[in-house]
């Protein structure tokens, strides 16, 4: 054996994720599950719903990104474009859906904001806004909460000083060629572009056609949409129950895996169309001031909002309908947080200890292990990202009854371990194995040994990356829903947990109050990252 | 001290860059390696120095068929940290997070703590940079950085040295001062040298010149 730490590492992150994956789709070789499922009238709807919103958030999503990024990079205003990204990334997906729900609520500020002078209104109207039959609200939250994320991968790619010059020169290239500025990027960089965000395409995908935690804020309710019942029969005390919700989280597997192939089937169908074109150079706009970007205000505007709404919300007390401001403000529901802060607690503990694991594991794997096998075992690593999450609770599950550990704190760090383990490495390993290797050949030729190569020179040197994905990790764990209930087996409660079930509720005060911790948790995760991650201040200043 | 290379084969194992080769470098003399882009000049330097595996991470594993020995001692299964072989590249690569004088510092054997301060001063004042230990690597010059570069590698107490174009990334007046500035301590040291240039105007010896040929 060449290389024994690399295939230890390998053991230990690569075989629960094999056992997990093999437990969850061994759980869909269960012919009366299927059965069970086959009589069940509800799902074909669900899983119409779960297409249509899936495919549509994706769809506009994919399409905002564009256009935004078009419009950032003619006017060559990208860096200002991601300025707001980092607070938008952070945002856990559960909390923004509820402060959404809280803006789009018939008692909502929208509503409040046209009430009476517009619409007349002296009470909430009795309108489905939230949880509407058609998944509109959860279309708009799947959609505003992917387009941060698709800019900020499409960024790391435009970021990259060569990549960006040489496109930068070829679209300038195509305008003297008579293409307009917009024509010219549709032509010549978002073909370069898009294909190297097939990845990050495919994770917001699957996660809008199997997103459970703000389909249960914002979906519809009966129907809902297929993995929100999947993810009711699983909770069901009755296992044949939940084999059927295994088998609907199988119907959900296959149902990502044909979007998939058929959207890369298009997008390939429209690369071709692109690649042809009809010769038409598109209008150049007549030269004056160029107007800001109107949807990037729009969508730092929308985060505004939520984020006040929920602030706003944790303290309100009395608050009657068209007023914009409460009468009364009152600590009570931090007061109740306070109260149980156990439940915090847990959040931060699990959130510590699972970004402390993944990170010392992604350290060590991509020091040890040679870049054939961190290439193999990518696949198998994104598999949580991929996999329904409510198919994936079934394995871990399983994984957790077989070591004994189902409902105790072990399994739950397990979970988030797992889960936050892709993601660490994704964003760990850019930097890290960017690292120029000449410096080690310094080292070395310095007469120092590795460890004090490592110590000294390298992870000082990579603090900053090192620092930063710590805070990812963190800042997954936070947001974990299902298997936090899951393997938690309904006994650890963790603020996001506490927050989509509180959702369900009447308790505004309550429901924001642990909407905004689920915010503000990984923001001080990330403000601490950056705080460690400082760059050095040189006590000499440069004369 | 003499550095001798005794080279069978070098290359991966889809490509031979070089074969056969053999050089021997006295103390206190440069030889100077020219070639086109792609011969193994590089590589040559990498294997000598013992770190052929970083520079082949990613792309193909590079392997070195032959000897290699300083002093008559046989270097060729010695880790790179215990060759006592220095190392300059074009670029010159000071730790970013650490000053000028902790950089020297890095490189400093270990000894009582005055003497490892001292030896740093001493550098400094070699390199004309009096002063300059606590300032930030980034506030420095081009050719103050070059300078620093050489002095990190020689306070090691190298027993021969190997320069990767050292002088590629400095412009003209500076080039030829730095060029004078390394021959020198080069020289004052009495240790063996291999340059690696793709300009003749780099040539310490002209009767010490290696020109590799096309890799093929």
């Amino acid at each position: 054996m060449r290389h024994p730490l690399a295939a230890l590492l390998l053991l230990i992150a690569g075989l629960p994720l094999l056992v997990t994956g093999a437990l969850a789709l061994g759980a869909l070789f269960d012919a009366g599950a299927w059965q069970a499922l086959a009589q069940e009238p509800q799902w074909p709807r669900a899983l119409a719903l779960s297409l249509w919103t899936g495919l549509a958030s994706t769809a506009l999503a994919w399409w905002a990104t564009r256009a935004l990024l078009a419009q950032a990079f003619v006017q060559q205003r990208l860096a200002r474009l991601l300025r707001g990204l980092p607070a938008m990334l952070a945002t856990p997906h559960a909390a923004f859906a509820i402060g959404l729900a809280f803006l789009l609520a018939p008692s909502g500020w929208v509503l409040r904001a046209l009430s009476p002078w517009l619409t007349g209104f002296d009470f909430p109207p009795p309108w489905p806004t939230t949880q509407d039959p058609w998944g509109l609200g959860l279309i708009a939250a799947l959609v505003l909460k992917e387009i941060p994320f698709l800019l900020w991968t499409a960024a790391t790619q435009l970021q990259r000083d060569d990549v960006r010059q040489r496109w930068q020169a070829e679209h300038a290239l195509a305008q003297t060629l008579g293409y307009a500025p917009r024509q010219a990027f549709d032509r010549v960089v978002w073909p370069q572009l898009a294909p190297r965000l097939t990845g990050p395409l495919v994770a917001v995908l699957a996660y809008g056609l199997t997103v459970v935690d703000m389909a249960l804020v914002l979906g519809p309710a009966s129907p809902p949409t297929l993995a929100v019942l999947a993810w009711q029969w699983l909770q069901d005390a009755d296992p044949a129950t939940n084999a059927q919700g295994a088998a609907a989280g199988g119907v959900l597997a296959f149902a990502v895996g044909v979007s998939v192939a058929l959207w890369r089937a298009g997008q390939a169908l429209a690369a071709r169309h692109t690649r042809r074109g009809s010769g038409a150079r598109g209008r150049t706009p007549a030269a004056g001031p160029v107007h800001g970007s109107r949807g990037a205000w729009l969508l730092v505007a929308v985060y505004a909002a939520v984020l006040l709404a929920l602030a706003v919300g944790s303290v309100a007390g009395v608050w009657p309908f068209p007023a914009l401001w409460p009468d009364t403000l009152t600590l009570q529901a931090w007061a109740s947080v306070w109260a149980s802060r156990g439940t915090v607690l847990t959040t931060l503990g699990l959130a510590v200890a699972s970004a402390a694991l993944a990170l010392a594991w992604s350290v060590a794997w991509l020091e040890a292990a040679p870049r054939r096998w961190d290439a193999a075992l990518r696949p198998l690593l994104y598999a949580p990202l991929v996999l329904p999450a409510v198919l994936w609770v079934v394995g871990l599950y399983s994984l957790a009854l077989w070591l004994r550990l189902e409902g105790r704190w072990p399994a739950l760090l397990l979970a988030h371990t797992l889960m936050a383990l892709p993601y660490v490495l994704l964003a760990l390993a850019p930097a890290y194995t960017g690292f120029d290797p000449r410096y080690r050949a310094i080292s070395d030729s310095l007469g120092r040994s590795r460890a004090h190569f490592l110590l000294r020179i390298k992870w000082p040197l990579l603090r900053r990356a090192l620092a930063a994905s710590a805070a990812v990790g963190f800042a997954v764990s936070v947001a974990q829903y299902l298997p936090t209930l899951y393997l938690g087996a309904g006994r650890w409660a963790t603020v996001t947990t506490e927050a989509v079930t509180l959702a369900a509720g009447a308790q505004r005060s309550l429901t924001s109050a642990y909407a905004g911790l689920q915010f503000v948790l990984p923001v001080l995760g990330f403000a601490l990252a950056a705080w460690v991650g400082r760059p050095r201040r040189f006590t000499v200043a440069p004369t | 001290m003499t550095l001798s290379v005794h080279l069978d084969t070098l290359g991966s194992a889809q490509r031979t860059l070089l074969r056969d080769l053999r050089l021997a470098v006295p103390p206190g003399a440069v030889l100077t390696l020219m070639g086109p882009s792609g011969s193994g000049k590089s590589s040559l330097l990498a294997a000598i120095a013992g770190t052929l595996a970083s520079v082949a991470e990613g792309a193909q594993a590079l392997r070195f068929k032959g000897r290699i020995h300083l002093n008559g001692v046989d270097l060729t299964h010695t880790p790179t940290a215990q060759r006592s072989i220095g190392l300059l590249f074009q670029d010159p690569l000071l730790f970013a997070h650490l000053t000028v004088a902790e950089n020297l510092l890095f490189a400093v054997p270990p000894g009582p703590r005055a003497q490892r301060q001292a030896a740093v001063q001493q550098a400094l004042a070699d390199a004309d940079l009096t002063g300059y230990g606590e300032r930030d690597p980034a506030t420095l010059s081009g050719g103050q950085r070059a300078r620093v570069a050489l002095m990190r590698a020689l306070l090691a107490q190298p027993r021969a040295l190997l320069l990767d174009e050292p002088f590629s990334r400095l412009d003209a007046a500076l080039r030829d001062q730095f060029r004078a500035f390394v021959f020198e301590h080069i020289r004052a040291r009495g240790i063996p040298a291999v340059l690696v240039t793709h300009d003749r105007a780099d040539i310490a010896d002209p009767a010490r010149v290696l020109e590799l040929p096309h890799a093929g």
